[in-house]
C-alpha cells in the first residue's frame, strides 16, 4: 500500500541586529529512494536570494545552496513537497539469518560477493565502517553494545534488539543534548534526542565492522484517539539504515524501535548527522545570530496544508 | 683565489662523485674556497634580512629563513632522469585525483585501499565532481626526495595540499646569483624563470572558458602564516594581487574582489589556504580564512581554485604505497622513481611488518591536513620510550587505517651520530601538452629529523641543475611579466597602505623630537633654572606628547612620563619609536606584494638598531635607577640617527619607487595627515603660553628642529624669527613641506584621486578638509600669538584645536568611506532535535 504525504518545513530566524549576508545549504527536499517517489519539491527563501540552485551531493541526496545579499532581520527557508511512499518495513522475524560477524569478515576482506554488493556498493559499504565526525569508537560503545554482539547471533536479530535496547535504556528527552553530545556522554546521562540515538546505534555497529549509514527525514504523527493533529508540530527525524546481505539497505527507527515503513519520509542519508543536516549556513552581521524556530508538518494528502 | 677550476672541468668532477650518496656541492666543484663561502654566507644573511625573508610564526613573530649559500649541484644526467620520473609522478598523481572526486574507479576496482582514502579527511566530499577546466586536475606538484644508502633518490612525500617554497627557491636563487656571483656567472645552470612561465600559464589555462584575461589572484591566510614570505613573493613574481578570505565574496553564483571602488569579478584563485578552510558554509564551519560560498561558486563553474579543493587527499600516505601497482593499472607503466619504503597499516599483512620494526620506521598519521579533527604529527619510532611505544602500538591495532609508517630513508640509525639527511623539493606543474614541467632545480634543505614536517624551518640550499652546454644568455633569471586585469584594491589593502604611511610619519617626528629634546638635555639638565634649562622643561611636555591622547589642561599633569629612552626603544609605550616601527613593519608585511623587496632592508635595520641599542642597554646598566643623569641619553643620538636615516630611505622609495595608484596615495595621505596631526599637537604644545624672552627662543628653535625647519628660519629671519615667524613658517608657508598649509594641500590631492564604492559619500570628509584649510586661511600669525593678560596665546589656541579635532575627524571618515569591511561572521544554528 503506498501513502502520498504533502510535507512543509519551515525554518525562521528572527535577528537582533540586522544581517547583510545569509549563506545557506540546505537538505530540505526529500531524495529518491526506493519505496519512495517525490512528486513535487520546492525550495522557497525569504528575502529572495540573489543565488539559489540545487545539486547531488556525494551520498546521491539533493542539496540546495541560498545566498541572500540584501540587508535582512528575518530569514525563512520553506521547503515544500509531495512524495509517494511504497515502502514496506521487513518483518522482523523473517530477515536473513546471516551472523554479524560473518558480514564484518566478508566486508574486511573485501568479499562483495558474499554481501551482495556490487563494486560501487561495496566502496558505501566500506565508508559505512569508519568512524565520523560525530561518531567515534568509544570504550564504553563496545561495553554498552557487548551483550548484543554474541558471536553468531544473527545481523537482523542483533539490529532489532540493539533499536529495542536503545528505545528501552534511553530516555527521549528534548533539548537534553547539543549537536557537540558524544556517545559516552549520551551513555553517562540515559538521555537524548533522535540524532543521538541514531549515532550510538551507528558506533555500535561500525566497531564491530556493521556497516550502517545515518538517514535525516520524517515521521508522519498521529494524534492521540479522539484528539486533533497539531498542524506544524510535526519535526525532524533520524534514524539507522543498516546493510543486510540479501536485502540491501534496511532502515530501523531506535527511537521508536521499529522497522522502517509507509510512515517514513527519507531527506537523505551520509555518514551521520554532518552530512546531512536540514539546514547549515553563515551570516554577517554586528549581532550574534539567533536560534531558529523549525515548524514541521507532514500530512496525508487531500488532508487541509499548512499554511 | 685557491683552487679556481675552469667551469668545464666541473662536469667530469662531478661526474666522477656521481655514485656516492654525498650531495654534490658547489666546493670542491666551483672555483669557491672555503674563505669565499664563509664570507657568502655573512652576506647571504645579510641580504635576507634587507629583503625581510621570513619563516614561522610564533611569540617571538617570524625568524630570520637561513640559506647555506652553498648549492646542491646535480649534474644533466642524473636530474634528466628525477625529471622524467617527477613528470610521470605528477601525472600520475593528476589521474588519481581525477579519479577520487570522479569515477572513484581506483576504490572500487581495490587499486587503493577504500578505508585508506575514504578515512581521510582530505577526501572533501563537497568537491565531488568539481574538474578543472584544463586538461589537469593538479597544477602545482610538489614533490620530497631524499637520496638512499646507494645513491639513489627516493620519493619520501608529495606535497599537493597547497605547496609552498617555489618562491624560497626563486629568493635563494638570487640570493646566491649574489654573493657566490663569480661561481654563479661561470656554471651552466639551468634557470628557475620557465617553471614560473608555466606556472603562469597554467593558471590561466584553469580559468573557466571566457574570451577575456582571466582575473587571478592568490589567496594567502594572511601575513601571520608560517610561509607569508613565500607567498608575497610568488605573488609578486606572477603578477597577482595577494587578498585575503575577507576581501572575496559571493554574489550571483561568482566570485569577486572587494575593491575600493565595487566588486571586481575573480576567475582563478590560486590558494595558498589548505582547503577544507576555502569555505565555512560547505567545508571547516567556523574558518575566517575563507569565502562562504566559494564551493558553489566553483560548482557554477564561475571560478576554479588551484590546486583544486581536495587535492590534499594525495598527500596520503596508502598512496605512496600504492602508487606502483597504479601506475601499471592507469599508465601502463612501471613507477620511474621509487617511493622509500611505505605501509598502510589497514593493511593486515603490512600492518604486521610494521608493528615488528617499529623503532625502526617513522609512523605517520594518515589524517594530516591541518583542518582535520584528530589530525596528528609524524613520529620516529625510534625515538620513543618502550612504554610509548606500546601505547602507539595499540592505537595503531585500534584504528589501524589511520596509520601508515616509513622507511627512515636517507638515515642510517645505525650510525653513532647519523647525519641528517638533505630533502630536495621539487615542483611540477602542467604545460599546453598535456605534459608536466618540473622546475629545474629547486630547494634543498637539512631535515633535523625525519619527522620533521616543517618545510623551513632548517637551512635551505639552492639546487643547481648544470647542463651541458654554456648558454652565454641571461645571467640572471628573468622575472615573469604579467599584467592583471585586476585593476584597484581590497580596502583591507588600502588600509594597511594609509597606516604604513601614517606608522612611518609617526615614527619620523617622535625621532626628530627626541632628537632635539635628548640635545637640550645633554646641554642643560644640569641646570634646570637656567632659560635652557626652562625651554628643556617646555620642549619635554610639548613635543613629545602623544597627539592621539587627549589634550590636558594647563598644568595638569598626564601622569608620569616615559623616560626618553623608553619613549625609543619600548614597544609597549604607547607612542614611542619602537611601537611605530613594530606597527610600519606589521602593515609593511600586510601589503608586502605592493611593495619592492628594497623596502624591507630599512624596516629591518631599524628593528635591527632597536634590538641592538636594548641589548647594550641592559648589558651597561645605563638605564638603572642609581644612573648618573648624564647616563638617560647614553647612546641615544646614535640609534636615533640610525632610525632616521632608514626612515628617510622608505620615504624616498615611497616618493621614487611606487606607482601612483590607490595605494600611494593612501600612502601619502596617511603621511601628511600625521604630520597634520603631530604639527598641531606640538605647536599647541609649545607656544600656548608665553615664555619669558630667554626662554622662548630657546623652546621655538627646538620647534624649528622638530619640525626640520630650523635652517630656513635661520636664513630667512634674521635675529630670530620670534613666534610669528614659526607660525608664518610651520603653519602658513605653502612652500615648506613641513608646514601645516602644505600637508593639508597634499592630502587633500592624494585623497581626491582615491576610489571608492558606488553610493559611498566623502562629503563630509571634504568638507572637514574644506574647513581646515578656511581656518588656515583665516590665520593672522602677528594677531593669533598675542597674548591675554594670563599669558594665553587665546587665539592660536583656539585655531589649533579646531584644527586638531577636524584632523581627528578626517582620519574617521577615511576609514568609514575607503575602508569597508565585511561584519563578523558566524555560523548559523540548525535545529538540532527539533
Amino acid at each position: 500500500m503506498s501513502r502520498a504525504y504533502d510535507l512543509v518545513h519551515r525554518t525562521t530566524y528572527e535577528y537582533d541586529e540586522p544581517v547583510t549576508d545569509s549563506y545557506g545549504r540546505a537538505t530540505l527536499t526529500p531524495r529518491h529512494a526506493p519505496g519512495q517517489h517525490v512528486d513535487e519539491v520546492e525550495l522557497v527563501v525569504e528575502p529572495t536570494p540573489g543565488d539559489l540552485a540545487s545539486h547531488t551531493d556525494w551520498y546521491g541526496n539533493t542539496s540546495t545552496y541560498f545566498g541572500v545579499t540584501t540587508e535582512h532581520s528575518r530569514l525563512v527557508v520553506t521547503a515544500r513537497s509531495r512524495v509517494t511512499v511504497s515502502r514496506e518495513a521487513p518483518d522482523p522475524t523473517t530477515l536473513p539469518r546471516r551472523a554479524w560477524d560473518d558480514v564484518a569478515a566478508a566486508l574486511a576482506a573485501g568479499d562483495g560477493q558474499a554481501l551482495g554488493a556490487d563494486p560501487d556498493a561495496m566502496v558505501a559499504l566500506h565508508e559505512a565502517v569508519l568512524p565520523s565526525l560525530h561518531v567515534t569508537f568509544a570504550g564504553e560503545v563496545r561495553e554498552w553494545a557487548a551483550p548484543s554482539f554474541r558471536p553468531g547471533r544473527p545481523l537482523g536479530e542483533l539490529v532489532v534488539d540493539l533499536a529495542s535496547r536503545i528505545h528501552d535504556e534511553l530516555e527521549y528527552r528534548t533539548g537534553s543534548t547539543t549537536v557537540h553530545t558524544t556517545q559516552v556522554q549520551l551513555l553517562a546521562q540515559r538521555a537524548g534526542v533522535c540524532q543521538d540515538f541514531a549515532h550510538l546505534m551507528l558506533a555500535a555497529l561500525r566497531l564491530h565492522g556493521v556497516p550502517a549509514r545515518y538517514v535525516s527525514g520524517y515521521l508522519e504523527t498521529r494524534p492521540a484517539p479522539g484528539r486533533a493533529k497539531l498542524r506544524g508540530a510535526d519535526a525532524s527525524h533520524a534514524w539507522v539504515s543498516v546493510w543486510l546481505p540479501g536485502l540491501g539497505w534496511v532502515d530501523v527507527d531506535p527511537t521508536n524501535d521499529q522497522l522502517v515503513d509507509e510512515r517514513y519520509v527519507v531527506l537523505g542519508w551520509g555518514r551521520d548527522y554532518h552530512d546531512v543536516p536540514p539546514l547549515r549556513g553563515v551570516i554577517f552581521s554586528e549581532g550574534s545570530g539567533a536560534r531558529p524556530h523549525v515548524q514541521v508538518d507532514m500530512v496525508p494528502v487531500g488532508a487541509p496544508r499548512f499554511e | 683565489m685557491g683552487q679556481t677550476r675552469r667551469v668545464t672541468d666541473l662536469l667530469s668532477v662531478r661526474a666522477a662523485s656521481a655514485g656516492t650518496p654525498d650531495t654534490g656541492s658547489a666546493l670542491g666543484l666551483l672555483p669557491v674556497t672555503p674563505d669565499e663561502l664563509a664570507h657568502a654566507s655573512d652576506e647571504g644573511a645579510r641580504l635576507l634580512a634587507e629583503h625581510g625573508v621570513t619563516y614561522g610564526t610564533g611569540v617571538s613573530g617570524p625568524r630570520p629563513w637561513r640559506l647555506d649559500p652553498d648549492p646542491m649541484v646535480l649534474d644533466e644526467a642524473e636530474w634528466t632522469g628525477l625529471a622524467a620520473g617527477l613528470e610521470q609522478r605528477a601525472s600520475l598523481l593528476d589521474e588519481v585525483l581525477r579519479d577520487l572526486y570522479g569515477p572513484r574507479r581506483l576504490l572500487s576496482e581495490g587499486l587503493l585501499p577504500p578505508a585508506a582514502i575514504l578515512s581521510d579527511p582530505a577526501l572533501l566530499r563537497a568537491a565531488h565532481g568539481l574538474r578543472l577546466p584544463g586538461s589537469r586536475d593538479l597544477v602545482l606538484a610538489a614533490t620530497d626526495l631524499v637520496r638512499g644508502p646507494d645513491g639513489a633518490w627516493a620519493v619520501v612525500d608529495d606535497r599537493t595540499q597547497a605547496p609552498s617554497g617555489a618562491g624560497y627557491a626563486m629568493e635563494g636563487r638570487r640570493i646566491v646569483a649574489q654573493v657566490l656571483a663569480s661561481a654563479y656567472r661561470q656554471a651552466p645552470i639551468q634557470r628557475l624563470g620557465p617553471f614560473f612561465r608555466a606556472l603562469r600559464h597554467a593558471l590561466h589555462a584553469s580559468a573557466p572558458p571566457s574570451d577575456d584575461e582571466p582575473a587571478v589572484v592568490l589567496l594567502s591566510p594572511g601575513p601571520g602564516s608560517e610561509t607569508a614570505f613565500d607567498q608575497a613573493y610568488l605573488a609578486s613574481m606572477l603578477g597577482l594581487p595577494l587578498v585575503e578570505g575577507s576581501d572575496l565574496v559571493v554574489r550571483e553564483g561568482r566570485l569577486w574582489l572587494r575593491a575600493l571602488d565595487g566588486l571586481e569579478p575573480v576567475d582563478v584563485v590560486l590558494r595558498r589556504v589548505d582547503d577544507a578552510w576555502c569555505d565555512p558554509l560547505e567545508l571547516l564551519a567556523g574558518s575566517r580564512l575563507g569565502v562562504p560560498g566559494l564551493v558553489h561558486a566553483v560548482r557554477q563553474g564561475s571560478a576554479t581554485i588551484v590546486n583544486p579543493l581536495g587535492a590534499g587527499i594525495l598527500e596520503n600516505p596508502a598512496l605512496l604505497a600504492a602508487l606502483p601497482r597504479i601506475a601499471r593499472a592507469v599508465l601502463g607503466e612501471d613507477l620511474g622513481l621509487p617511493a622509500a619504503p611505505t605501509w598502510w597499516c589497514g593493511d593486515d599483512d603490512q600492518r604486521r611488518a610494521v608493528l615488528d620494526r617499529l623503532d625502526r620506521l617513522v609512523v605517520l598519521p594518515v589524517a594530516r591536513s591541518s583542518g582535520s579533527a584528530g589530525a596528528s604529527a609524524a613520529v620516529a619510532g625510534w625515538t620513543l620510550s618502550d612504554e610509548a611505544r606500546g601505547e602507539l602500538a595499540a592505537r595503531i591495532e585500534a584504528e589501524p587505517w589511520r596509520w601508515a609508517a616509513q622507511e627512515p630513508w636517507g638515515r642510517d640509525l645505525d650510525a653513532a651520530h647519523a647525519r641528517p639527511a638533505t630533502t630536495l623539493r621539487t615542483f611540477a606543474v602542467p604545460e599546453a601538452d598535456g605534459g608536466y614541467l618540473v622546475m629545474a632545480g629547486g630547494l634543498a634543505r637539512l631535515s633535523g629529523r625525519p619527522d620533521d614536517d616543517s618545510a623551513w624551518r632548517n637551512d635551505a640550499r639552492d639546487v643547481w641543475v648544470l647542463q651541458g652546454e654554456l648558454d652565454a644568455a641571461e645571467a640572471v633569471d628573468e622575472p615573469v611579466p604579467s599584467r592583471s586585469p585586476v585593476r584597484s584594491m581590497p580596502p583591507r589593502v588600502a588600509e594597511n597602505m594609509f597606516w604604513l604611511g601614517r606608522y612611518a610619519e609617526r615614527a619620523g617626528q617622535v625621532v626628530r623630537a627626541l632628537r632635539v629634546v635628548a640635545d637640550r638635555y645633554d646641554d642643560y639638565h644640569a641646570r634646570p633654572h637656567s632659560p635652557g634649562g626652562r625651554a628643556l622643561a617646555v620642549a619635554l611636555e610639548g613635543l613629545l606628547r602623544d597627539p592621539a591622547a587627549p589634550p590636558t589642561a594647563p598644568g595638569e599633569s598626564s601622569g608620569p612620563r616615559p623616560s626618553l629612552r623608553d619613549l625609543a626603544l619600548d614597544a609597549n609605550v604607547e607612542g614611542s619609536v619602537a611601537q611605530s616601527v613594530q606597527a610600519l613593519a606589521a602593515s609593511a608585511a600586510a601589503v608586502r606584494d605592493q611593495l619592492s623587496t628594497d623596502t624591507f632592508g630599512p624596516i629591518s635595520r631599524m628593528e635591527r638598531a632597536l634590538r641592538e641599542e636594548r641589548r647594550v642597554v641592559r648589558r651597561t646598566g645605563v638605564d638603572a635607577p642609581d644612573a648618573p643623569p648624564a647616563a638617560l641619553t647614553q647612546g641615544l643620538r646614535g640609534l636615533l640617527d640610525r632610525l632616521l636615516e632608514s626612515l628617510y630611505a622608505i620615504a624616498g622609495i615611497a616618493a621614487e619607487g611606487l606607482v601612483r595608484d590607490d595605494g600611494w596615495n593612501l600612502l601619502d595621505a596617511g603621511r601628511r595627515l600625521e604630520r597634520a596631526q603631530h604639527l598641531t599637537s606640538s605647536l599647541l604644545g609649545t607656544l600656548a603660553d608665553v615664555q619669558p624672552p630667554g626662554v622662548e627662543t630657546h623652546v621655538l628653535e627646538s620647534v624649528l628642529l622638530a619640525h626640520e625647519s630650523a635652517i630656513t628660519a635661520r636664513r630667512r629671519y634674521q635675529g630670530g624669527p620670534g613666534v610669528v615667524g614659526v607660525v608664518e613658517l610651520l603653519v602658513l608657508d605653502p612652500d615648506n613641506p613641513r608646514s601645516l598649509v602644505a600637508a593639508i594641500g597634499q592630502l587633500r590631492a592624494d585623497l581626491a584621486g582615491v576610489a571608492r564604492p558606488p553610493g559611498v559619500g566623502t562629503d563630509q570628509r571634504d568638507r572637514l578638509l574644506a574647513d581646515v584649510a578656511d581656518l588656515l586661511a583665516e590665520l593672522d600669525p602677528a594677531a593669533a600669538v598675542v597674548p591675554g593678560a594670563d599669558g594665553r596665546r587665546r587665539r592660536l589656541v583656539e585655531t589649533l584645536e579646531s584644527l586638531q579635532w577636524r584632523l581627528l575627524a578626517v582620519a574617521d571618515e577615511i576609514e568609514r568611506a575607503h575602508f569597508v569591511r565585511p561584519g563578523p561572521s558566524y555560523s548559523m544554528q540548525d535545529g538540532w532535535g527539533a
